[in-house]
């Protein structure tokens, strides 16, 4: 019970169809993944990433060996329900709805019908699915899928969380907020276990990896230590006149030390998120699934030393709810509305507009409203979210635009 | 538990969601009550009852079977293919869990599609009288249109009613004459229906005639006197002789009579009617084809005999039916049955092997139309389990192949196995021992079929059912997924062939 998940030179090799060995996907394999740690295994493509997990789990019989996960067998029902796993790519009943399909996995997992409704819920509200919530998973994109994928990898609240290739298929939106969620997750005393072949993903989230390569562990370690170069230092100020960089380089030179001064570079992840930030503050219209960044909101909201799941069932339901649903539907015309031509908002913002004209904030919220498509959530829920807030007052601004908009009416 | 229903319902969603059942369940709906008003069968009311519920029955059957076979397969296969259960069996639900889920879903679907194709059937069955118009309201509306043209008839005449008046009025009137007809034809179709339709009759039959003695000792006088012909085995010989001696025990020359005596007999009521159900062979055939015979039925032990005569003149090779009243039958449900073949034949008269038996009711039609209904459900859930079982390891397509191949066996089975024994034959002791136990393992659907029973209105007792579904349910189908949960147990779900 020393560790979360540990495996005995596990092997597995798959043979062909006489039977024969062909090809030793994870090879005499000893792994060790301590409690509330966010492990990551890397590795190119083909290296027994998924195979190991697969093992873990009891999808796959090791050939030879053992995995002990949670001091027991992964497909033990007892160690299960511990345990949630989201699989490479999000394998969904179709047919089901995203509620259904939450609903489906938690009554596997035998909880009680109320919890069950809270739990989806607050999930759906954390992937940002909520206004999408009674479609089809079958129609869902790839990305919205594998928010599906997560919640229901969630909706026992797991002691160890197995994610193969977590941010597969997500926009840098999505992966930024599985991230988080991961980190989050961890700082509430989680054990994380994920497997990616995205450098950059592991390097954020991870305290320790290992490189695989042809089904054997290539490195292993702390991220920190793995990376850190200890022949170099690296000095970050703010902007130095050329006078005072002159002297700093005068002075390295006399400790016999080469220095390069630049400005440094922003992540473009950062940059990225920046960007697409900006442009929901002046509510702009978008036709992509940018998401709620309400996930680490939603998580410190509720952050605990118990499960918040828990916490959030036994409360009522009125107190804890309100605050973020106010927080999702801010984002439901967003994240549902499909890349199509608004016929309407085009001649609109094409017409020569009077100067004095504000922007009309809200009634493109309404053209937004109009169903083109069938994937576009029922009218009455936007605009009833539309009402909530303007009646909340939580967002005076849209307030402020749709009284002057009303007044523009009346004198034209 | 929980887990178990959350995977039957959700086999429940993916059958009607993925509009695999809705292809069926629209064609049966539309089917059902256009083959009501379109099947006529023989014209008379009867014959149109007997086709319907024949080919309704049959129909709804085929495609419930083509269904369960379906949707079993599709439900499981389906989801390792397109891999959803990764996500399924990793969470704490046990394996045989996820089997039994599945299968229950698969019966619970089909026990409600069943109940509902059923009740329509039942209901246009019920209706169908009435909408042909041959019920006894219409008859009475009838006799008294009848009786009122007759005293019109009478009163214009000026006298009172007698037999032979009403006689020569009838030939007198088309229309009292046409009436009157009317009026025979709806007696005869209503008691035709009710008699030999809406009913459940159980059959007497009277048991082989054990012969093993006299054939024994008339094989030892031919090989005594050397008459035995020199090429045929023993066995063969012996069959031989059977046959003939039973034959003897069921023929009567002219003059002779034959016995047949029924212990324990017991009706439903008191004054019940019950039917002789028999048919001739004729060694020469008559020229108009008729026989004439006297039977005696009653308790022919007592001094004198308590029994009724009823002389007749029947068809050959046509099935007739003889009625006569339980008061006959003795109190201790002893009834004898003598059938004399009288002097105005000039020909021996046997009945065939199936050729007589004593039918009573006991049942009424709606309870053993229940009962005929859950012979299908047991079907369904054998058919269920074996597609279960083939899905385990097979591939869609391959797995449907199979249960298919098992459903046309089971609705041929005696065809199959008359013909696996003839071609067995040769190579007996190894058929006997490999290929026949496999064969008898496989279930009969014809031994048992619904419109077996419906059609000629016979019993299908609880007892029988309870059989059927032990051997089918408790034996076959638990053997089937006893293999099912072993080889489902031990698959890599993940597994991979290179």
């Amino acid at each position: 019970m020393e560790y979360a998940v540990e495996t005995f030179s596990l092997t597995k090799i798959f043979s062909d169809w006489w039977g024969r060995d062909k090809v030793y996907a994870v090879d005499d394999l000893n792994l060790q993944v301590h409690y509330n740690e966010v492990f990551g295994l890397l590795g190119p493509n083909g290296s027994g990433k998924t195979t190991t997990l697969k093992l873990l789990l009891g999808l796959l019989y090791p050939t030879k060996g053992k995995a002990a996960v949670l001091g027991g067998d992964g497909s033990d029902p007892k160690i299960s329900a511990r345990i949630g796993f989201l699989p490479e790519e999000s394998y969904l009943y179709r047919y089901l709805n995203a509620r259904e399909t939450l609903d489906f996995y938690g009554r596997l997992f035998g909880l009680p019908p109320k919890v069950r409704k809270l739990r989806i819920e607050a999930l759906l509200d954390m992937v940002g699915l909520k206004a999408v919530a009674n479609r089809p998973v079958g129609t869902f994109s790839k990305g919205m899928a594998r928010r599906i994928g997560l919640a229901q990898a969630l909706i026992n609240d797991p002691e160890l969380l197995i994610l193969d290739e977590p941010t597969t298929g997500l926009d840098p939106i999505g992966t930024r907020q599985i991230k988080d969620l991961i980190l989050e997750l961890a700082k509430r005393g989680k054990t994380i276990l994920l497997s990616s072949h995205l450098l950059a993903d592991v390097e954020d989230v991870c305290d320790r990896i290992s490189i695989l390569y042809g089904g054997k562990i290539q490195a292993e370690g702390q991220v920190r230590e793995l990376l850190l170069q200890s022949d170099k230092m690296q000095i970050t100020t703010d902007t130095l006149s050329d006078n005072a960089i002159e002297r700093i380089k005068k002075l390295i030179k006399d400790e016999h030390a080469d220095c390069e001064v630049i400005s440094p570079m922003e992540k473009l992840e950062t940059f990225f998120i920046k960007t697409v930030a900006d442009a929901q503050q002046q509510e702009q219209t978008t036709s992509g699934a940018v998401s709620t960044t309400g996930i680490s909101d939603f998580l410190v909201a509720k952050a605990a030393k118990e499960n918040i799941l828990d916490k959030l069932v036994s409360a009522p339901v009125s107190r804890q709810t309100a605050p973020e649903s106010g927080k999702t539907k801010q984002v439901v015309p967003v994240e549902t509305t499909e890349p199509k031509p608004d016929g309407r908002l085009l001649r609109e913002l094409t017409k020569p507009t009077k100067p004095e004209r504000p922007k009309p904030v809200t009634r493109e919220r309404k053209i937004k409203t109009q169903p083109v498509e069938s994937e576009v959530p029922k009218p009455e829920q936007i605009r009833k979210s539309i009402l909530d807030r303007l009646t909340d007052g939580s967002s005076p601004r849209n307030d402020d635009s749709e009284q002057t908009d009303k007044s523009e009416d009346k004198k034209e | 538990m929980r887990s178990i229903w959350a995977v039957a319902t959700n086999t429940v969603k993916q059958a009607l969601r993925m509009k695999i059942a809705a292809v069926f369940i629209v064609m049966l709906i539309i089917m059902l009550p256009v083959m009501g008003v379109s099947m006529t069968g023989d014209g008379t009311p009867k014959g149109r009852l007997q086709t319907f519920v024949s080919y309704g029955l049959s129909l709804t059957n085929l495609l419930l079977c083509l269904l369960t076979i379906i949707i079993t397969i599709y439900t499981l296969t389906s989801d390792i293919k397109q891999r959803q259960i990764y996500t399924v069996i990793t969470k704490p639900i046990r394996r045989y869990q996820l089997l039994f889920g599945k299968l229950l879903g698969v019966v619970l679907l089909n026990t409600a599609l069943l109940a509902l194709f059923s009740s329509i059937i039942y209901l246009i069955t019920v209706y169908t009288p009435k909408y042909l118009k041959v019920t006894e309201s219409e008859l009475s509306r009838l006799k008294s249109r009848y009786s009122q043209a007759l005293d019109a008839e009478l009163s214009r005449v000026g006298a009172s009613y007698s037999e032979a008046l009403e006689a020569k009025l009838l030939q007198g009137s088309a229309y009292l004459f046409k009436l009157k007809t009317d009026v025979l034809k709806l007696e005869a179709d209503l008691n035709q229906i009710n008699n030999e339709f809406f009913t459940a009759r159980a059959a007497l039959v009277p048991p082989e005639v054990d012969v093993t003695k006299e054939v024994l000792d008339a094989y030892e006088k031919r090989k005594r006197d050397g008459q035995l012909p020199p090429d045929v085995r023993r066995s063969k010989f012996i069959d031989e002789l059977t046959k003939r001696k039973q034959l003897e025990k069921r023929a009567a020359v002219v003059g002779e009579q034959l016995v047949w005596e029924f212990n324990n007999v017991k009706v439903l009521g008191p004054d019940e009617t019950l039917f002789i159900r028999y048919k001739y062979d004729v060694s020469m055939s008559p020229s108009d084809s008729q026989v004439y015979s006297m039977w005696e039925v009653g308790d022919s032990r007592q001094v004198p005999p308590e029994v009724s005569y009823f002389p007749r003149k029947d068809p050959v090779r046509t099935f007739r039916e003889l009625e006569f009243s339980s008061n006959l039958i003795a109190d201790d449900g002893y009834l004898s049955i003598k059938f004399l073949n009288v002097t105005l034949n000039n020909t021996t008269v046997m009945f065939p092997p199936d050729g007589l038996e004593v039918l009573y009711k006991a049942d009424t039609f709606g309870v053993n139309f229940i009962r005929v209904v859950l012979l299908i459900l047991i079907r369904l859930i054998f058919l269920a389990s074996l597609s279960l079982l083939a899905s385990t390891f097979l591939s869609f397509p391959v797995a449907i192949l199979l249960s298919l191949c098992v459903l046309v066996t089971a609705i041929f089975s005696a065809f199959c196995l008359e013909s696996f024994d003839y071609l067995g034959e040769n190579l007996s002791w190894f058929y006997h021992y490999t290929v026949r136990p496999i064969i008898s393992l496989l279930p009969q659907f014809d031994k048992y079929s619904p419109a077996k029973y419906l059609v000629p209105g016979r019993l299908f007792s609880w007892s029988l059912l309870a059989k059927v579904a032990g051997l089918m349910i408790f034996v076959k189908s638990l053997l089937l997924l006893l293999l099912a949960l072993l080889i489902f147990r031990f698959r890599e779900i993940a597994k991979i062939i290179i």
